[in-house]
């Protein structure tokens, strides 16, 4: 449970990562002793066809560059920066009115919004490519558990519901569709509604009880083919409402990216936030802040999603646009079982291919049947690993039998 | 400080196998005694058993049933050093359910030692051979029910069950049921198991519910027999006399119909795993048991049709490529077609063959 709202802009240093997921390669634009304002462009990372700026968030010193892990559980060149706590900012023009698409996805690069939201089929906030839909899910956190604290929607829809049409003028796209959850409070739904209507925004409702992708069903229906690991290719941007309200930002304020916040909860802290950080803060000195870990039992760290985020050894890696939940526990592991052929996992698949048979097929060996089992459409969602009654980690058959024949 | 790390996804539904089988497990012990009781009120043919030992006898088979199947499987582990786990009650729902299952499934008349033979065959050479729960692919039970049925033919005995009586009305002869005893199960059963349809009911809704059972198997199950009864009813009785719907009623309520579509069509690890291939398997199991119920020598087919439908299991299971809506459709309307045919086809072929039967009493009387 969030019992708590806290902020913590003001790190000592901060530690930036020069390059993520998708952009594997980054060439310096500072050199160490160099100062540099909040905002400022440090870096540009490269993913093979754009480059994107990596931009400083906060205002201070370069005091050297090191090999540190990040989120994603890499170890990756990081820029350090000591703070002055003068937050000097670069100036940016507020645009306002009616702004040109180029306008709009020049600004987007100069603010550093690119990846933001990584978990599942969310996709980066990428021009490069032509978009034909725009779908941002208004979802705290990934299914299956969903976050009740709607307070970030509800005073910023005004700003949520512009990010939304900014992005879909940035992209020429034909479609806006907003997901928002059945359980949400009426002054939530409400205000997204009121802010959203003229907009050509379509709203769609969910019931996030039952889990069940919804996402992805939303994503097919909308383009109606099969859909691939990676929905820009199927000319769809997804992402959350957090990206649409830092678009608004950017574009109306003139405001880099430079704070995120994120929900830090668990059993090993003794109080469970809603974080307001900057980014580039270690996950370790907000622990601190947090008054540390209750070390009784083996911890497990989780960034992102349960089903699909990402798990790591450290605590020191430091915290970018693209977190948005990490959860610290004491580690619970389950006993497998053996599996009793309910076809539970068949049943749940988006994709519409069948876990169980895969699984069958990877024991047995056979590749034809892998490949006839259309094993590539999985998007591991983890879906199947949720629903099993024999507590199987169904995913990682699939992703052994994919690894096989692919 | 160090973490941790497990392969994600790390979190999951409530759902847990142990907890179906606990399920069942409460329901199998349900309907055992609901079959104990209700050998209270079956009518005995005079001086022939006694009424208590009906009840005993029942009580007997069951416990016999439940405890041989726990034995072997401990002794089986004794022999695999993993004893240990049968101190925890979790490790004896398995094999009591199976018991159980061997037990309700043949009539109360049964020597004890036969029913010790099927438990043995049924456990040993259906389930603990293939390296035990969860990799078998025929249904254990009815492994040992099949064999001892074939075996001890004569042994294994039934009075006038209301199947047998509806057998020899196809062949023109009368008989009388009333409704109220059809429900509560008072009749003569044809095994112990086959007792009140209503209580049946209650515990498919239960097992329903708690995700034990799978409606796409129980239900096509179900829902094949009534249509393939119904044809054969309206071929052979028309819609007039009401006789059709007393032999879709006779066959939907009594013999081990609903005791199967609860216990046995849907046991998941000897069923297939996907949607479609579930129906379809489903399909076929009601259409053979309808298939021997009508033309065939024995009286309830289920056992024959549940085990040819795990038979051809591990191929349903490696022939589907997916599963989506299209599919889906395709193949629901592909059943119902067959499902329809095959329940006129089935009540031709009686009606042809009482006429030789008919044409042969003729010639033999003329001679
Ligand atoms: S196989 Fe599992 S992880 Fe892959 S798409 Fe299907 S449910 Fe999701
Ligand atoms: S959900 Fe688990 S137990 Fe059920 S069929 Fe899939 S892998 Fe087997």
């Amino acid at each position: 449970m969030i019992t708590d709202n806290r902020q913590y802009l003001e790190p000592k240093k901060v530690y930036i990562p020069l390059t993520d997921k998708t952009s594997k390669i980054a060439n310096l634009k500072v050199a160490a002793q160099d100062n540099v304002l909040t905002g400022q462009i440090i870096a540009e990372k490269f993913n093979g066809k754009i480059k994107t700026p990596v931009i400083s968030t906060i205002s201070g010193t370069v005091i050297g560059f090191e090999e540190r892990l990040d989120r994603f559980g890499k170890i990756i060149d990081h820029a350090i920066i000591e703070n002055d706590f003068k937050d000097r900012s670069i100036e940016l023009k507020p645009l306002e009115d009616e702004v040109a698409p180029a306008m709009i996805r020049n600004r987007l690069t100069e603010c550093g919004i690119d990846q933001l939201t990584v978990d599942g089929i969310y996709t980066d906030i990428d021009f490069s490519r032509p978009v034909k839909h725009i779908i941002i899910n208004a979802i705290y956190t990934n299914e299956p558990f969903i976050s009740k604290d709607y307070e970030f929607i509800k005073k910023h829809a005004e700003e949520i519901a512009d990010g939304i049409t900014l992005l879909g003028i940035a992209s020429h796209a034909e479609t806006m569709t907003l997901i928002v959850d059945k359980f949400m409070d009426e002054e939530t739904v409400d205000n997204l509604g009121k802010a959203t209507v003229d907009k050509g925004i379509e709203v769609v409702i969910i019931n996030s009880k039952k889990v069940q992708a919804w996402d992805y069903k939303i994503a097919k229906k909308l383009v109606n083919e099969t859909l691939s690991n990676n929905l820009l290719d199927n000319q769809i941007i997804y992402t959350s409402v957090f990206a649409a309200k830092v678009t608004h930002d950017a574009v109306r304020l003139g405001i880099p990216l430079t704070k995120r916040q994120i929900a830090i909860t668990g059993d090993a802290y003794k109080v469970n936030t809603l974080y307001e950080v900057r980014i580039g803060t270690p996950l370790s000195e907000i622990s601190e802040e947090l008054g540390g870990y209750d070390e009784t039992s083996d911890l497990n760290i989780h960034v992102g999603s349960f089903l699909t985020g990402y798990q790591l050894e450290s605590d020191e890696f430091s915290i970018t646009a693209s977190v948005d939940s990490i959860n610290v526990s004491s580690l619970r592991i389950e006993k497998e079982e053996v599996c009793i052929k309910c076809g539970d996992c068949n049943d749940i698949c988006p994709a519409g291919i069948l876990p169980q048979n895969i699984m069958d097929a990877e024991l047995r060996n056979v590749n034809s049947r892998i490949v006839d089992l259309n094993t590539h459409e999985c998007v591991e969602c983890g879906l199947c690993t949720y629903v099993c009654p024999s507590k199987i980690n169904v995913l990682e058959w699939v992703r052994r039998a994919k690894r096989r024949v692919g | 400080m160090e973490f941790i790390t497990k392969k994600p996804p790390i979190k999951s539904n409530q759902q847990r196998s142990y907890k179906r089988s606990l399920n069942l497990h409460i329901s199998l012990i349900i309907i055992s005694l609901a079959a104990i009781l209700t050998r209270a009120f079956i009518a005995v043919p005079e001086g022939e058993v006694w009424l208590p030992d009906a009840m005993f006898k029942t009580f007997l088979m069951l416990l016999t049933g439940a405890f041989i199947s726990v034995l072997i499987e401990l002794l089986y582990s004794i022999g695999e050093g993993k004893s240990h786990e049968f101190s925890n009650y979790k490790r004896l729902v398995d094999p009591i359910n199976t018991g159980l299952i061997i037990a309700l499934l043949l009539p109360t008349s049964t020597p004890i030692y036969v029913l010790l033979l099927a438990v043995i065959i049924g456990v040993y050479a259906g389930k603990i051979v293939f390296g035990g729960n969860g990799y078998y692919i025929f249904n254990p039970a009815l492994v040992g029910v099949l064999f001892v049925n074939l075996s001890f033919a004569n042994q294994i005995t039934y009075g006038e069950t209301p199947l047998v009586l509806l057998k020899n009305a196809l062949a023109g002869q009368t008989y009388t049921l009333k409704l109220l005893d059809l429900f509560v199960g008072n009749y003569a059963a044809i095994a112990i198991g086959s007792t009140s349809v209503i209580l049946l009911v209650v515990i498919f809704a239960y097992l329903l519910v708690t995700r034990v059972i799978d409606l796409r198997i129980s239900g096509t199950f179900i829902l094949t027999i009534l249509i393939v009864s119904a044809g054969i009813g309206f071929v052979n009785f028309g819609t007039a006399s009401g006789l059709m719907w007393q032999y879709v009623l006779v066959n939907m309520i009594t013999g081990l119909t609903m005791f199967a579509a609860v216990f046995l069509v849907s046991e998941s690890v000897s069923s297939p795993t996907s949607r479609e291939t579930k129906m379809i398997y489903a399909v076929v199991v009601a259409i053979l048991t309808m298939t021997v119920r009508t033309l065939g020598a024995e009286i309830e087919g289920i056992v024959f049709a549940i085990l040819f439908g795990n038979m051809i299991t591990p191929f349903l299971n490696r022939t589907v490529k997916r599963s989506n809506k299209k599919i889906f459709i395709r193949t629901s309307i592909i059943l119902l077609v067959v499902v329809i045919f095959t329940g006129f086809a089935l009540g031709f072929i009686v009606q042809s063959r009482l006429q030789e039967i008919f044409s042969a009493a003729v010639i033999g009387g003329l001679f």
